[in-house]
């Protein structure tokens, strides 16, 4: 009597990735909907591997900002790329943690044996936003719809006042705290002694490094241009300390004030999307393994409170990861830390290198300690390129495999990306 | 503007503009002019040069017909681009049938490779096979684009200027068969469709306008855009049709805005063969199209 599945668990291989260049919001983009972009970026994966007419395990997206007629998103998109129609679908909307979570999801698949290959991806719009209407005119409306006949229709309209006519657009606010993301970040980056020369640092070395990737065509195999855009447009490649520290915080407020528009991410359109594989589907069609999907883990905080910062859960989620896996923080190659905000990256490295946050919040015997920064965000990240929010997992991921891949069997990477809501997702990935 | 030149299709004189001819103008002055009679087609070749796509219009032509918002322009979408020569050069004075009464009933398109809004196009179009039919005399519209002087694509109009037949004259190419059963999917049109295609064409002629000029000009109501139907249809068969790839329509009955619509498909064999028909009358077909991809 089997109690178990009959396949055992078996790697899962990163075999590629592709993105659309990510674009500022009302930018070359305005007009593209999530569907156009995932379906791109899909379909830009399906021509690099050959995919045409083949039925893959499945395809995960999702967007965080979307419309309802977009319920099935990356169903649709699907049916609107080459791959055969029956491969299935379907849409996971953890914020900015959905594509990461996405890749976990069908890594996992594979290795139980369900399916032999999987599209992990996501995409975010912030130009063609939904727009609805007050919550007030909205109940009314419904209840003339609801109506049976036309006088009574009319006797419920007669209830609409010309103060309930207005819209509303998403705002990158937590419903909870009624704060901004960036308002949230500015108190943690306040409560860690953030600097602003040590966020401007980071921002200048995002922009750098993208700069130097593309530079070396490192990104040639991991996009394809899209609505003639053909490189991330928020890169500056002369971004430099100087030129950052001109500018006014916008985050925080008065003399302590360090968040400003050049180390916050800002608003963007992109998406983007993984292939990945069980070896022996990798192998059937000659598509080399990258790297190995090694695990993934996923954390909660306790923000409503004032107990911790909103971005702060990946600082929780990484020890857990850790110690499940054997490994130290230090035992990595390359590290990607999502900069939702300069000041998120560096709260959370020092929280790490922090004895009492590791001793009383973590709960562990000494701090996890400092990582070599050489090793982080080497090719940019979030400041630099953007970040549509569902689509920075699937970025990453297809960047890191890269790298890890060029640096060699037994490579390690680790991912951290943090998340509206007080979450957080990260992951190992290792060299093949 | 005029510059002839030798057309590297065959040696016709070529005038070359730099930018589309204004079909409104096109239309109105082919409205004031004559009586339209002789035997002969004007030899000249109409050629717009080097026109680079202007993404924004590709993104509203790629959106009003189905098919994907991306970087690849879709099978019908030089059509477009070529058309405001072919209006000119029906418009004119030489050319032997009338502008405001041809009918365009059968189309192919050939692409050669996948199109993206990167090439810049050289378009020209000439007519071609002036010919009896039993319904009156149809001509040929040819519209070739290279780039760089390759030929990427090529499109045949196929115009019916109704009037005294000849009732042994050939018919041309028969349309297969419909697709019978169940119907793949159902359009509803909307009324102001054919403002939308015109919008996005230029083809203002007034049949797609509005019922009141449809009605001047002899229809029930507005009508649908041919091309619009035929590029419709092409859309909801996939992205092949986008890449090397051959089609060609037969425009049977009009279809009158709003309107509800069935699309019919049949991809059991080669070609693949899709259609157009009435949801309320089945019976009353529109197009029937069929496609071979590379």
């Amino acid at each position: 009597m089997p109690s178990t599945s009959p396949a055992t668990p078996r790697r899962a291989a990163i075999l590629g990735g592709n993105r659309i260049p990510f674009a500022r919001q009302f930018g070359p983009y305005a007009n593209a909907s999530n569907q156009d972009m995932f379906t791109a970026a899909l379909e830009g994966l399906v021509a690099r591997y050959g995919l045409q007419g083949q039925r893959l395990g499945e395809v995960v997206g999702g967007a965080v900002i979307k419309h309802s007629r977009d319920f099935n998103l990356t169903r649709e998109s699907v049916l609107g790329s080459s791959l055969d129609p029956h491969t299935s679908a379907y849409d996971v909307q953890q914020a900015c943690g959905t594509g990461l979570e996405n890749a976990i999801l069908v890594a996992n698949k594979i290795k139980l044996g369900q399916i032999e290959s999987g599209v992990a991806g996501g995409v975010d719009t912030a130009s063609d936003a939904p727009i609805m209407v007050s919550e007030k005119l909205r109940q009314k409306m419904l209840k003339i719809n609801r109506g049976k006949t036309t006088v009574d229709m009319a006797k419920r309209a007669l209830a609409l006042r010309p103060t309930d006519f207005g819209i509303e657009t998403p705002a990158n606010v937590e419903p909870r705290t009624g704060l901004s993301m960036g308002e949230h970040q500015a108190i943690t980056t306040k409560k860690w002694g953030i600097t602003r020369e040590a966020q401007d640092e980071l921002a200048a070395a995002s922009h750098q490094n993208l700069a130097a990737a593309y530079e070396r065509g490192f990104f040639d195999d991991l996009m394809t241009s899209y609505l003639g855009q053909s490189k991330d447009q928020n890169l500056r490649p002369d971004s430099t300390v100087e030129k950052l520290a001109k500018l006014k915080p916008v985050f925080g407020k008065g003399e302590g004030a360090t968040m400003t528009a050049g180390n916050s991410t800002p608003l963007t359109d992109g998406a983007a999307v993984v292939l990945l594989g069980s070896e022996d589907w990798a192998k059937e069609h000659n598509i080399p393994v990258q790297a190995w999907f090694v695990d993934g883990e996923a954390a909660a905080v306790d923000y409503v409170h004032g107990d911790e910062g909103l971005l702060m859960a990946p600082a929780y989620a990484v020890p857990r990861l850790l110690e499940r896996n054997g490994l130290s923080l230090q035992d990595f190659d390359f590290y990607e830390i999502h900069e939702a905000f300069a000041g998120t990256v560096l709260s959370t490295l020092k929280a790490w290198e922090d004895e009492d946050f590791c001793r009383d919040r973590l709960g562990l015997e000494k701090p996890l300690g400092s990582i070599d920064r050489s090793k982080l965000n080497v090719n940019g990240s979030s400041l630099a390129a953007g970040h549509p929010f569902a689509a920075t997992g699937g970025r990453i991921v297809a960047s890191l495999a890269k790298m890890l891949h060029e640096k060699g069997p037994g490579s390690r990477g680790l991912i951290s990306i943090c998340a509206a809501g007080g979450q957080g997702v990260v992951a190992i990935l290792e060299g093949a | 503007m005029t510059e002839p030149t030798s057309s590297s299709v065959a040696t016709r004189p070529q005038e070359t503009f730099s930018s589309a001819p204004s079909l409104a103008k096109v239309f109105v002055k082919a409205a004031m002019s004559g009586k339209k009679s002789g035997s002969t087609l004007p030899a000249t070749e109409l050629a717009l040069t080097g026109h680079a796509v202007d993404r924004e219009h590709l993104l509203r032509y790629q959106r009003l017909c189905g098919f994907p918002v991306d970087d690849v322009l879709p099978h019908t979408y030089p059509h477009i681009l070529g058309f405001p020569l072919q209006a000119e050069l029906m418009g004119r004075s030489s050319f032997p049938l009338p502008l405001a009464g041809l009918v365009h009933v059968e189309n192919t398109i050939t692409v050669r490779r996948t199109l993206t809004d990167d090439d810049v196009l050289d378009i020209a179009v000439h007519a071609e096979d002036l010919r009896d039919h039993p319904k009156g005399r149809q001509v040929d519209l040819v519209t070739e684009v290279t780039v760089d002087g390759e030929p990427v694509w090529s499109g045949r109009s196929t115009y019916l200027a109704r009037g005294k037949g000849n009732p042994d004259a050939e018919r041309g190419t028969e349309a297969p068969p419909i697709p019978k059963g169940v119907a793949a999917a159902q359009w509803r049109l909307p009324g102001d469709l054919g403002r939308q295609y015109a919008a996005v064409s230029g083809d203002v002629n007034p049949i797609h306008l509005h019922p009141l000029t449809a009605k001047a000009m002899g229809f029930p109501k507005a009508i649908a855009h041919g091309m619009w139907t035929y590029a419709r249809a092409l859309s909801a068969l996939g992205r092949g049709a986008n890449g090397p790839s051959t089609s060609h329509v037969w425009f049977k009955k009009p279809v009158l805005l709003p309107g509800k619509v069935d699309f019919v498909v049949d991809r059991s064999g080669e070609p693949v063969v899709a259609g157009l028909r009435s949801t309320r009358k089945p019976e009353t077909e529109h197009l029937v199209l069929t496609l071979e991809t590379a």
